[in-house]
């Protein structure tokens, strides 16, 4: 697994590629809540996101409730196959703002 | 006519040899049982919390239990000595001998009979439950080691727990024979005092001590083991087989206890 | 789920006793990664021994298991942690641990194999109990549970870690319809969304019809088929076609004889 983070507009972007588990879901983990508590709104890009476990939605869940009190967002692009199948059986889908490209975010 | 008769007796010496040959396995189930449970110690990290959970429940919550037998044993073993010693005029004594059968050993075996009743029945039955409803299979799947995780806590718990609480029936009994012989029958309480501390010697509390560590170990291993190995040793399963099993559990550490008694009295006296 | 299918389980030639008597003779059967496989068999059948077997919770009189790569019949300690920790389990009563809470039951996979934080923890345990809609019973004590409950709470500590392979002791046993029925759509959507392969021991029709890929039947410690749900139903076998009919075993009644039992009790 690897990730890459780059600025979109006034937004952190989190590339994640490959699969996330338990044994790097940490990496992912410090890497969200850096970026949140540094005062940015992230997004998470799945779109080269092949798997993800229950460790990695956790930390995700923990990184959207940190954004909601700090009043800022965490959204998902691109999310296909098995990690959507994972959102939609967590019911996390109706929770995360989920959108299908980054063309979708205005500045 | 004769056929019958030697069936009958070839087959009552099969059973003596079968139940021969259940003891040489069972025994050989009790030492792998130990050896395996104190492998843990050095195969992997000293289980700190557990063993903690363990005390509390082994050690601290049989303290009441001990101080109500530790006193009434004090004073009858004071009642008994001071009937005794009155007769030959050396009621001065009294502190001593109390003392002496309690450190050496009263203190010890009451002290384990009691932890016996209450800890070795409760675990038993508990390791026996677990084998029942497959927790040990379970905790086999999930790759968590059972004699680190359930056993060598418990046991480790015992092994502490059994000297300590031996020492506080000691001082309970002590505490116990000073009221019966000084504040009842009014015998001096320097003499009561003095003498014990006088005739007591370092090998006696020692041999109190070597003594209820080894009855701990053979306690919690026997109790422990038995309820382990229900689904191979007893002959039902289910609720029957438990209480099958902690009732020789708990008959066998008893017998053993005082097998173990006699055996460090003889080479420490 | 087609592509690379690889066996991700393989029993060949797998041969058991108990004591003296024979249970399983000459088991052969692989599984395939992502199937469903249900296991079915009467009372006495060795369905369970063979269960057992496949966990490495007994070892076979000869023959070998494969799993995920893996001899687990010859394998040594530090393999067979690393494999059981891709396996979960979830046993017939919820074997869960009377000490500790349902939620201390269900993290402590992930307390003694990962070094995840905490938060990440309570999380995880949390997401699994609303999937099995155990929702905020985590701080019950398993005495406290119903017998559909502990099941539940068993498979949610089963499924904790993402096991990639996971094996089910009678799951429906001691269901109401309602609840067996959702468990069921609970297997599929498992194996769907986590890609798990599942291994399932049941002898409720009706449930191993609507999730299996594949059932193996089991007869007397032998396989008497392994084939897809219409295979099974078309099947010549008059053992299988009985099982599917519900037909009690053909019995010959000797009216002498049963008599002589009624009024006597001499056999």
């Amino acid at each position: 697994m690897t990730f890459e983070q780059k600025k979109h507009l006034h937004y952190q972007l989190l590339a994640l590629t490959g699969e996330v588990d338990l044994h790097n879901s940490p990496q992912v983990r410090k890497q969200l809540l850096d970026i949140v508590e540094s005062g940015s709104s992230v997004i998470v890009d799945f779109s080269a996101l092949s798997y993800i476990d229950s460790s990695g939605i956790a930390t995700l869940v923990e990184t959207y409730n940190l954004a909601k009190n700090k009043h800022l967002s965490l959204t998902i692009v691109g999310a296909t196959g098995a990690p959507l199948q994972v959102m939609e059986l967590t019911h996390l889908n109706k929770v995360f703002p989920m959108i299908d490209s980054l063309d979708e975010i205005k500045g | 006519m004769l056929t019958v008769f030697m069936t009958k007796v070839k087959t009552k010496i099969e059973h003596l040899g079968d139940s021969g040959l259940g003891i040489v396995e069972s025994s050989g189930r009790l030492g792998v049982f130990l050896f395996n449970t104190l492998s843990r110690l050095w195969m992997y990290r000293f289980p700190l919390e557990e063993t903690i959970k363990q005390l509390l429940f082994i050690g601290a919550r049989t303290v009441p239990l001990i101080l109500i037998s530790g006193l009434f044993t004090g004073m009858v073993v004071a009642l008994q000595f001071y009937d005794t010693l009155i007769r030959f005029g050396s009621v001065d004594l009294l502190g001593a001998a109390v003392a002496m059968s309690l450190i050496r050993e009263l203190g010890p075996v009451m002290a384990a009979l009691m932890v016996i009743a209450r800890v070795g029945s409760a675990t038993c039955a508990e390791i026996g439950i677990m084998r029942n409803e497959q927790q040990f299979d379970a905790l086999d799947c999930m790759a968590i080691d059972s004699f680190h995780y359930v056993m060598l806590p418990r046991l480790l718990a015992a092994i502490i727990s059994v000297p300590l609480l031996t020492a506080m029936f000691d001082t309970f009994g002590i505490g116990g024979g000073y009221i019966v012989g000084v504040l009842i029958h009014g015998v001096s309480d320097g003499a009561f005092l003095v003498g014990m501390a006088d005739t007591i010697v370092w090998n006696d509390v020692w041999m109190g001590i070597v003594k209820s560590f080894l009855f701990g170990l053979v306690i919690m291993t026997v109790c422990m083991s038995k309820g382990f190995y229900l689904h191979i040793e007893q002959k039902q399963s289910g609720a029957v087989g438990v209480s099958q099993a902690t009732t020789q559990a708990v008959v066998l550490s008893a017998v053993l206890m005082l097998f173990v008694d006699y055996i460090v009295s003889s080479l420490m006296l | 789920m087609t592509s690379s299918n690889q066996s991700i389980i393989e029993v060949k030639n797998l041969v058991t006793h108990y004591g003296d008597r024979n249970i399983l003779k000459d088991i052969n059967f692989s599984v395939e990664k992502g199937e469903i496989r249900v296991i079915m068999g009467g009372s006495g059948s060795g369905k369970s021994t063979l269960l057992n077997h496949m966990l490495a919770l007994l070892t076979p009189t000869s023959g070998s298991i494969v799993i995920d790569g893996v001899d687990v019949v010859n394998a040594n300690r530090k393999t067979l942690l690393k494999l059981r920790q891709k396996m979960g389990v979830a046993f017939q009563g919820g074997a869960l641990f009377s000490s500790m809470t349902v939620g201390e039951n269900i993290k402590l996979p992930l307390q003694h194999h990962t070094k995840l934080d905490e938060h990440t923890i309570d999380i995880m345990t949390r997401l699994k109990l609303e999937l099995m809609n155990l929702a905020g019973y985590e701080d019950l004590m398993p005495s406290e549970l119903s017998g559909g409950m502990l099941k539940r709470a068993g498979l949610a500590r089963a499924v904790i870690m993402d096991p990639k392979l996971l094996f089910f002791d009678e799951p429906s046993a001691g269901l109401d319809p309602v609840t067996a029925v959702e468990l069921d759509e609970l297997i599929l959507k498992l194996r769907d969304a986590m890609n798990m392969t599942i291994i399932v021991v049941t002898h409720e029709l009706e449930s191993a019809f609507k999730i299996a890929d594949k059932i193996t039947v089991l007869f007397d410690g032998e396989i008497a088929i392994t084939g897809t749900v219409d295979e099974i139903k078309n099947s010549k076998d008059i053992r299988i076609q009985n099982m599917i009919n519900r037909r009690a075993r053909d019995e010959h009644l000797d009216a002498d004889e049963y008599i002589k039992r009624l009024t006597t009790g001499k056999n």
